[in-house]
C-alpha cells in the first residue's frame, strides 16, 4: 500500500541505522595467492571480491601503451548469484561497462601511475552479492587489493552512497532504499586531501541540496576510510609479524 | 628525502604504499609487504619465453618483460661464433614462447625493464620439472641459488620469485649450450620427491618463511612422516613449517 | 560512528525471490519516561506522574496499545485528551501504517502533540526484537513482539522503583488469545474493561469500536449474499464476469446507485444497481465488483425520490419500459472509503435501549447503528460517526460514536458539517507544519535585496474590496520616456516562503485552496503567511511582478516578468479608488497611476468584449452579507474599477499562462474551460423561445454573447439576467490541467487560447504557477515533482477536486445562512421567476435574495393533481395552468424546522392561484412536502 518510510519520524532508518550511519564493514586483504594483491570486502550485505594483477607488460593490444605511465584495466563484473534474481549475463552489458569505466577513472586519479611507464595494472571486481552500494563497495575493494599489491597511491580512495530523504542526506544506502526512489550519489574521495576522484549521480537533486549531500558524503567517505585503514593495518600487522619468526 | 613508495604531497613526505619504513640516515623509504620483481644486476632469474622478435621477452614477474638478446646468449657453435642474420630467423629454434628458462640479470634499463643473459652453462633452457611461483620477497639472497638437493631433486630458487624443481641430472656434462632438454621419463620416485618439494615451497611461503636450501631441505624432512598431498592441509602445513622452524633456529645456534 | 552491535538475517520470500535484509540492533535507544536514570535520551516523552483515573488502574501507568486497538477505531478513543503517556511500539506503527493510511496520520498527530506525551518505542532495533519463529504467522510474531517489549518496559521500570511510586505498564488489547498470553507471562493486560473502568469519562465507551463479541448472539435472518473473496472478484475481473467500478448511491433513492466503471480509454459504463439485495452493502465511494443481470431484467433507474424512512419495503420503484440501464448487483467490495460520518441521532424509542440508529447528513449514506448510552445526550447535536463492519444479517451498518460537534442548528456546528461533509481539511496548522513558517520577526535580508528587482520607487497600489485581509495582488502605471505606458501586476510571492516538498507544501497542495464560506475563511496557509507576510499592504513586501510596456493603444509591446521587492503607496477599496480617478481635483501619483491603469482597462475590456464572448455576467453572484445576513442588493452598479483589477488580472495569467508553456511544454500548469456539448444549450434555446420567442445561437462563443446581448424584452428587464444564469449553468467545469496531459488548452468562457492562474497566490495551483515562472525566468532552480508530468496531472486532480468541494460547500455555506436569515424573518411572500420545469414541480428563483427553490405539486401521502409535463417546452401543466421557464410567480417562503438535520427553505405558490394547489398568502398549511437549495 503505502511505500516504504525510509526515514521513520524517530530518526531510524528502515534496517535500523541513523541516517549518518555506514553499514558494518568487514574486509580481508591477501585472500588469493596467485594474484599481485587481492582483498574481499563486506559492507552489510553487498559483497565483493577485487583483485589486482600487474602492473605489468602490456596483454592483449599493444598499441594502448603509454609511455609516460601505467594502463589501468578495470573490469566489473557480477556474480549470477549475486542479485534476487538470477543474473543472466553476469558481465558486459551496459551497466558493467559503465561501472568498468568508473572504477578506471576513479584509480587512474588515484594510483601514481606515472612510476609505471609501458606496463598495465589490470583490476578485476566482482559482486558477489548485491545490496547497494555497488559501486562504492567496488571502489573500496579495489583499493584494498591495490594496496595489497603494494601499487603506491596517492592515498586510499574511499567511496559512500549518499541518498536524500525528508532533507536529511542518508549514509551508505542499502539496496531497499537505492530502490526506494531517493536521489542518490556516489562519492569516490581521496580523504586526506579532500580529493575527489569521482563523483556520479543520476538521479535529479535540487541543486540548494547538493552541498549538504556532498558533505554527508564526505563525511561517510572518511568513516569508510578509518575502516579500511584499520584493515590495512592489520593486515600489515599479521603480515609482518609472521614474516619476522 | 624522498625514497621508495613515498612522494610529496603539499611538502609533506606521505607514503604511497603499505608496509616498513626503512631509513637510512635522511632517505625515507616504504618498502610494501609483497611487489612486483625488482631485478638487480646479477640476480638469478627463472622466466618463460613469451614473445620471439628479434630478441626473446621473458616473463620474469616483473614490472615489464624482460629482454634477452641474442647476443646474450650462448650459440651452440662456441663463444666466437659471430650473430647472422641467419641466427635471427632460427631464433625460435633455440628457445620458443612457452619454454622456461633460467638466466641473469645482465642490466636495467631505464624504464625498469631487465636485460637478461645466459652466458653460462649453468643457465638456459629448463627441461622436465615443475615451476612454482612465489612472492619474490621471500627468496633469501645467496650466493648460489642452484641447489642439488640431497633428497634427489635439484632446486634453482629464481630472484624473482619463480621457483624450479627438476630431477638431479646424471651428468653435469650433457648439458652443452643450455638448449638441449632430456625427454626421458623421470622416475616416479623422483616425481614423488618433487611433488613434496612443490608442496613443502607452498606450506613455507604460506607462513612467509625465507626460502633457501636449508629451509627447504628442512621443510622436506619434516613433511616426511605425511602423505605428499596431506603436506597442503593446513593443520599439517603449519606442524611443518613449526617443525622446520625449530630445526633452522637449532641449526643457526 | 558505527554502534551497530548484533546483526541478524531477515528474511522476506515472496514468490522464489529471496531478500536479506539487514537488520540492526542498537543500544541507544531509550525508554523516554522521566523517571529512568539509566537511559540517556534527550528529551522524555512520558510523564512521571503518569495518572489516568481508572477504577482498575489506581496506580500510574504507561498505556501499550497493540496494534488492533489502535487499528480498529479505538484510536478515537486515545485520542481523547485524558489519555495521555502511551507507548506507541514501532511494531505497532510499522503494522498501522501498513493497513491504513488515515489512521497513521492521526496516530502520527498525536506522537507530535507534547500535551498528549506519546512515545514511539523502536522496539524493533531494540534489544526486544524478535525474529520470527518457524510456523508462526506475521500477526502472531508482531503480537509476541508487543508482549515481549511491554515485558522489558516493566521489567525496566520496576529497576526504578523506589522513585517510581507504583508505575506499571499496562498492555491494552482486544483479542483474547493475547490477553491471555500476556498474562502468562505477567502483565497487566486488559481489553474493553480498561475504557470503561475510566471515571473522568463515561463518554468515551461510547468511542469504542463495535466488536464482533456478539456473534453468540442468536443468529438473524440472513439479509445480504456474502460478498465474495478478493481472489474470486480478481480473477472474475480478469475473466471479464465481473466488472470493478466505484459505487454512487443515488441522492434522491435510497435503495439505487450506480457503479462507475472505468473502461478502457474512453469506454466508461455506468452499471444501475436496484434494491436492497443487489446493493448488497455497499456505501457511497466503495470500490466495488459487479455483475451484469441478464438483459431482460434491466431496468430504468426509477424518477420516484425515495427516501428511506425506516419503513424495511424493499421496492425498486416502478418500472418503465424504454430507457433500460445495463443493471447488475454487487458481489464483492474491493475497497471501502468509509470515513467518519456527520450526521445526528434518531433515539431508539425504547428507553433504555442502548443501540440507536443514526441518520448521516449526507443521504447517499445508509443510516447506521450505533451503541451509546448517552442517547439523551446526543438527541439533538450533530454528532460524528464511523462505520466498524456491516454484517450480513444486518439491516443497518454497525458504527460507533467518534464525537460530537455541537447542537444542530447552531451556526459553528454547522459550518463543522459543512467543510466534514465536504472534505475541506480544515483542522488547526500542525506543529510540524508552522515549523517551516519564517521566523518572526521577519524583515527582508540583504541577500533577498540582491537578488530581487528593487521596484520600491514605483507607486504601487492595490485596490480590493472593503474589509479584504489578504491583499495579494498590486498595480502601478506610469508613462515611460519614449511615452509607451509601463503597467505592473505585482503578486505576493508566496513561493519564497514555501519551499517545495516541505510539510507546509504539503499541506497546502493537499489543501488545494482557500476556502471562503459566508463569513469565514478556511485557510490553505497559515494565516501569519497570507494575511501577513504576503499581503502587499502599504509597507515593503517581496513580490512577483509581471510587467507590460503598452502603448495607448493598450497593445503590448513587451512583456517581462520579476521577482521584486515592492512599496505598496496605498490600499485602497473599490470605490476609494473609483472616487480618486473620478475627482479630477486630485492628481497625484496614485490617481495618475490610477487613471492610466483605468484607461487601459477598459481598453482591453472593450477589445476582449469585441473579440469573443464574455460572460462577464456570468459572475454574477449572489451575496448575502455575513454580518446581518441581509442579501446585498443583485443590482449594485460595478465599479469601473473592479473590472480594471481584472482586466489586468486576466492579462497577467494569460502572460503568465504563454511564457510558462513555452518554457515547459511539457509540465505547465494550465487552466482551461472546455466548450460545452452542444446538447448542454437545449434547455436555453427551448426557454428563450418557449417564453419570449427569442432566438439563441449557440453556434459559436461570439454568436452566444451576441445572441445574448440582444435578448431583451422591454416589460420584462430581468429576463436577460436570467438568459445569462441558465447560460451559466449549460457551461461546463473550467479545470486545471498539465499542458503535457492534454492537447485542447481553449479557455472558453475568456475566450482565451491559453490561461493560468498567477494571481492569487492562496491557491496552491498559484504556487506551481509562481514556481514554473520563476525557473522560466531563472529566479529560482527546479525540483523533480515540479517536471514530472504525472505527479503533476495527479496534484491538478486534487486541485479541481478540492476547488470543486470549496464550491459546494461555499454554496452551502449560503443556503445555510439563507436559513438562518429566514428563520429569523419567519415566513415572507416573495416574487420569483421559474427558472426550471421539471416532472413534478418547478424550480422557482428569488431575484431579491439569489434564492432558489423547488415548488412540488406532487406529494408521497396522496396523489398530486393533475400534471403534465411537456419536453418540448418544457412545461408543466397543472390543472390547466401551464408554467413555463422564466414565469413569473409568487411564492411564500419559509423555514420548514420539522426535520432538525436537514433544514429546509419551503416554497410555496401563491400566485398563479391554483385551486387546491396553491396555498392562500395567510395560511401556510405544507402542501407541497419539501423544497430544496441546490447550488
Amino acid at each position: 500500500m503505502a511505500g516504504l518510510e525510509l526515514l521513520s519520524d524517530q530518526g531510524y532508518r528502515l534496517d535500523g541505522r541513523k541516517a549518518t550511519e555506514l553499514r558494518k564493514v568487514q574486509a580481508r586483504m591477501g585472500v588469493f595467492a596467485q594474484a599481485d594483491g587481492s582483498a574481499y570486502i563486506e559492507q552489510g550485505n553487498t559483497k565483493a571480491l577485487a583483485v589486482v594483477y600487474g602492473p605489468h607488460e602490456m596483454r592483449g593490444s599493444r598499441s594502448r601503451t603509454l609511455h609516460d605511465r601505467a594502463v589501468i584495466n578495470c573490469q566489473y563484473s557480477m556474480a549470477t548469484f549475486s542479485t534476487a534474481e538470477r543474473k543472466r549475463r553476469p558481465h558486459g552489458d551496459k551497466k558493467s561497462t559503465e561501472m568498468s569505466l568508473h572504477l578506471k577513472q576513479t584509480f587512474e586519479a588515484a594510483i601514481l601511475t606515472q612510476l609505471y611507464p609501458r606496463s598495465q595494472i589490470d583490476i578485476f571486481v566482482k559482486i558477489l552479492q548485491a545490496d547497494g552500494g555497488n559501486y562504492s563497495v567496488c571502489v573500496n575493494a579495489a583499493t584494498l587489493a591495490v594496496i595489497d599489491a603494494g601499487i603506491p597511491m596517492r592515498d586510499y580512495v574511499c567511496a559512500c552512497t549518499v541518498g536524500f530523504v525528508d532533507e536529511t542526506p542518508l549514509a551508505d544506502l542499502c539496496y531497499t532504499e537505492e530502490n526506494g526512489g531517493v536521489s542518490s550519489l556516489a562519492l569516490a574521495l581521496l580523504p586526506r586531501g579532500g580529493q575527489i576522484a569521482l563523483l556520479q549521480m543520476d538521479a535529479r537533486l535540487h541543486q540548494d541540496h547538493l552541498e549538504t549531500m556532498m558533505e554527508a558524503a564526505m563525511i561517510a567517505c572518511k568513516g569508510v576510510s578509518k575502516v579500511l585503514d584499520e584493515v590495512v593495518r592489520q593486515h600489515l600487522q599479521e603480515a609482518s609479524a609472521l614474516s619476522r619468526d | 628525502f624522498r625514497g621508495h613508495g613515498t612522494y610529496v604531497d603539499e611538502e609533506k613526505l606521505t607514503a604511497s604504499v603499505a608496509g616498513e619504513v626503512q631509513r637510512v640516515d635522511k632517505l625515507i623509504c616504504v618498502s610494501p609487504l609483497k611487489t612486483r620483481f625488482n631485478g638487480e644486476v646479477g640476480d638469478v632469474v627463472v622466466g618463460r619465453i613469451t614473445e620471439v622478435q628479434k630478441r626473446w621477452k621473458v616473463e620474469t614477474n616483473s614490472r615489464l618483460d624482460s629482454v634477452l638478446l641474442l647476443s646474450s646468449v650462448n650459440l651452440p657453435g662456441g663463444e666466437l661464433r659471430r650473430r647472422s642474420a641467419e641466427d635471427e630467423l632460427t631464433m625460435r629454434e633455440y628457445l620458443q614462447e612457452g619454454d622456461l628458462i633460467s638466466a641473469e640479470v645482465q642490466s636495467v634499463f631505464s624504464d625498469g625493464a631487465l636485460s637478461l643473459h645466459t652466458r653460462s652453462l649453468k643457465y638456459g633452457k629448463l627441461g622436465q620439472g615443475v615451476l612454482v611461483q612465489l612472492s619474490p620477497s621471500l627468496i633469501k639472497r645467496q650466493k648460489t641459488h642452484f641447489h642439488n638437493l640431497p633428497c634427489g631433486a635439484s632446486i634453482i630458487l629464481g630472484n624473482n620469485g619463480f621457483v624450479w624443481l627438476y630431477p638431479t641430472p646424471a651428468q653435469q656434462e650433457e648439458e652443452a649450450g643450455g638448449f638441449y632438454t632430456s625427454l626421458e621419463p623421470v622416475s616416479l620416485s623422483d616425481r614423488e620427491v618433487i611433488s613434496r618439494l612443490r608442496n613443502c615451497l607452498l606450506a613455507l611461503a604460506a607462513h612467509k618463511v625465507l626460502l633457501y636450501d636449508t629451509s627447504v631441505l628442512y621443510c622436506y624432512e619434516s613433511s616426511l612422516q605425511h602423505q605428499v598431498k596431506d603436506v597442503l592441509k593446513p593443520e599439517v602445513m603449519e606442524e611443518i613449517v613449526l617443525l622446520t622452524q625449530q630445526k633452522l633456529m637449532e641449526h643457526e645456534s | 560512528m558505527l554502534k551497530s552491535k548484533t546483526f541478524v538475517k531477515k528474511t522476506r520470500s515472496g514468490g522464489v525471490v529471496k531478500i536479506v535484509r539487514e537488520h540492526y540492533l542498537r543500544d541507544d535507544i531509550w525508554c523516554g519516561s522521566e523517571i529512568c536514570s539509566e537511559c540517556k535520551p534527550e528529551t522524555t516523552a512520558l510523564q512521571r506522574d503518569a495518572r489516568i483515573e481508572s477504577s482498575l488502574c489506581t496506580y500510574p501507568h504507561y498505556l501499550i496499545p497493540d496494534t488492533n486497538v489502535v487499528l480498529h477505531q479505538q484510536i478515537d478513543v486515545l485520542e481523547d485528551p485524558i489519555i495521555r503517556n502511551v507507548i506507541i511500539l514501532q511494531t505497532v506503527l510499522q503494522e498501522v501504517r501498513h493497513r491504513s493510511a488515515p489512521i497513521y496520520k492521526r496516530v502520527k498527530d498525536m506522537l507530535h502533540e507534547k500535551d498528549k506525551h506519546f512515545y514511539t518505542f523502536t522496539n524493533e532495533h531494540h534489544e526486544t526484537f524478535i525474529e520470527r519463529e518457524p510456523g508462526e504467522s506475521a500477526n502472531d510474531r508482531n503480537d509476541r513482539a508487543i508482549r515481549v517489549a511491554a515485558k522489558w518496559y516493566s521489567e525496566h521500570l520496576k529497576t526504578f522503583k523506589s522513585i517510581s511510586d507504583g508505575l506499571e505498564v499496562v498492555l491494552l488489547t482486544n483479542d483474547q488469545g493475547n490477553k491471555q498470553k500476556a498474562k502468562e507471562i505477567g502483565l497487566q493486560v486488559f481489553k474493553d474493561e480498561y475504557i470503561k473502568s475510566l471515571i473522568a469519562n463515561p463518554e468515551l465507551l461510547d468511542r469504542l469500536a463495535l466488536t464482533n463479541d456478539e456473534k453468540n448472539e442468536i443468529s438473524r435472518k440472513v439479509l445480504f449474499p456474502e460478498h465474495l473473496p478478493l481472489s474470486k472478484i480478481q480473477v472474475g475481473i480478469k475473466a471479464g464476469t465481473f466488472l470493478q467500478g466505484t459505487y454512487r448511491a443515488s441522492r434522491d433513492n435510497y435503495l439505487e446507485g450506480t457503479v462507475f466503471v472505468h473502461g478502457e480509454g474512453e469506454e466508461s459504463t455506468e452499471v444501475l444497481i436496484q434494491g436492497l439485495t443487489n446493493l448488497n452493502r455497499a456505501v457511497h465511494q466503495d470500490v466495488v465488483a459487479v455483475q451484469l443481470l441478464p438483459q431482460d431484467k434491466w431496468v430504468a433507474p426509477s424518477s420516484i425520490v425515495l427516501q428511506d424512512e425506516g419503513t424495511a419495503k424493499d421496492d425498486a420503484g416502478d418500472e418503465e419500459d424504454e430507457d433500460k440501464k445495463p443493471t447488475g448487483k454487487v458481489v464483492g467490495i474491493i475497497k471501502r472509503s468509509w470515513r467518519p460520518f456527520c450526521g445526528m441521532l434518531n433515539v431508539s424509542q425504547i428507553k433504555e435501549s442502548t443501540r440507536h440508529l443514526f441518520t448521516p447528513a449526507d443521504r447517499r449514506i445508509p443510516r447506521i447503528r450505533i451503541e451509546t448510552r448517552q442517547a439523551s445526550t446526543l438527541a439533538g447535536q450533530r454528532i460524528m460517526v464511523a462505520i466498524d463492519g456491516w454484517p450480513k444479517d444486518s439491516r443497518y451498518p454497525n458504527g460507533h460514536f467518534v464525537r460530537s460537534l455541537g447542537g444542530a442548528g447552531e451556526k459553528e456546528t454547522e459550518e463543522e458539517v459543512l467543510l466534514l461533509e465536504h472534505d475541506v481539511p480544515h483542522q488547526a496548522f500542525s506543529q510540524s507544519v508552522l515549523s517551516f513558517l519564517p521566523k518572526m520577526p521577519w524583515s527582508i535580508t540583504p541577500e533577498d535585496v540582491a537578488k530581487r528587482e528593487d521596484l520600491r520607487h514605483l507607486t504601487v497600489c492595490s485596490v480590493d474590496p472593503p474589509g479584504c485581509t489578504d491583499i495579494d495582488d498590486a498595480l502601478h502605471c506610469r508613462e515611460l520616456e519614449n511615452g509607451n505606458l509601463e503597467v505592473g501586476v505585482h503578486i505576493a510571492d508566496v513561493s519564497h516562503f514555501i519551499r517545495p516538498g516541505n510539510a507546509l507544501d504539503q499541506e497546502a497542495a493537499n489543501r488545494g485552496t482557500t476556502v471562503y464560506l459566508c463569513g469565514k475563511r478556511i485557510d490553505m496557509v497559515p494565516e501569519l503567511l497570507s494575511s501577513n507576510l504576503c499581503s502587499l499592504r502599504s509597507n515593503v513586501e517581496l513580490a512577483f511582478s509581471c510587467i507590460w510596456e503598452m502603448n495607448h493603444n493598450a497593445e503590448i509591446v513587451k512583456t517581462r516578468f520579476t521577482k521584486s521587492i515592492i512599496n505598496s503607496k496605498a490600499s485602497l477599496t473599490y470605490a476609494e479608488a473609483q472616487m480618486r480617478i473620478d475627482d479630477t481635483t486630485m492628481n497625484d501619483d496614485i490617481t495618475k497611476s490610477l487613471r492610466g491603469l483605468n484607461k487601459l482597462a477598459k481598453i482591453l475590456k472593450r477589445q476582449r468584449i469585441e473579440n469573443a464572448l464574455t460572460l462577464s455576467s456570468l459572475e454574477v453572484r449572489f451575496h448575502i452579507d455575513s454580518e446581518t445576513h441581509d442579501p446585498i442588493d443583485l443590482q449594485t452598479k460595478e465599479l469601473e474599477t473592479n473590472s480594471m483589477v481584472e482586466e489586468f488580472m486576466l492579462l497577467a495569467n494569460i502572460s503568465v499562462a504563454q511564457k510558462i508553456y513555452d518554457e515547459f511544454p511539457e509540465c505547465a500548469l494550465l487552466r482551461k474551460h472546455p466548450a460545452p456539448p452542444p446538447s448542454n444549450y437545449d434547455i436555453l434555446i427551448k426557454a428563450a423561445r418557449s417564453n419570449q420567442n427569442v432566438e439563441i445561437h449557440t453556434d459559436s462563443a461570439k454568436a452566444l454573447a451576441d445572441s445574448l446581448d440582444v435578448a431583451r424584452v422591454d416589460n420584462f428587464p430581468y429576463f436577460n439576467t436570467l438568459l445569462r444564469i441558465l447560460a451559466t449553468r449549460c457551461m461546463m467545469q473550467a479545470v486545471y490541467f498539465c499542458s503535457g496531459m492534454d492537447s485542447d488548452f481553449h479557455h472558453y468562457g475568456l475566450a482565451s487560447p491559453i490561461y493560468t492562474h498567477f494571481t492569487s497566490p492562496i491557491r496552491y495551483s498559484d504556487i506551481i504557477v509562481h514556481r514554473l515562472l520563476a525557473v522560466a525566468i531563472g529566479a529560482d532552480s527546479t525540483y523533480s515533482d515540479l517536471m514530472d508530468k504525472h505527479k503533476q496531472s495527479a496534484l491538478c486532480n486534487n486541485l479541481n477536486y478540492r476547488h470543486k468541494m470549496a464550491q459546494y460547500a461555499q454554496r452551502a455555506s449560503v443556503a445555510f445562512h439563507t436559513q438562518l436569515f429566514f428563520k429569523s424573518r419567519g415566513v415572507l411572500n416573495e416574487e420569483g421567476f421559474v427558472l426550471f420545469v421539471r416532472k413534478n414541480a418547478i424550480i422557482v428563483l428569488i431575484p431579491k435574495f439569489g434564492l432558489e427553490g423547488t415548488v412540488f405539486f406532487e406529494n408521497k401521502d396522496k396523489t398530486g393533481p393533475n400534471l403534465v409535463y411537456d419536453e418540448e417546452g418544457p412545461t408543466l401543466t397543472v390543472l390547466q395552468r401551464t408554467f413555463h421557464i422564466f414565469d413569473k410567480v409568487k411564492v411564500t417562503i419559509s423555514l420548514d424546522a420539522s426535520n432538525i438535520q436537514h433544514q429546509k427553505i419551503r416554497m410555496a405558490l401563491l400566485e398563479p392561484m391554483i385551486p387546491g394547489v396553491s396555498v392562500p398568502a395567510e395560511d401556510l398549511e405544507p402542501l407541497s412536502k419539501k423544497s430544496k437549495i441546490d447550488r
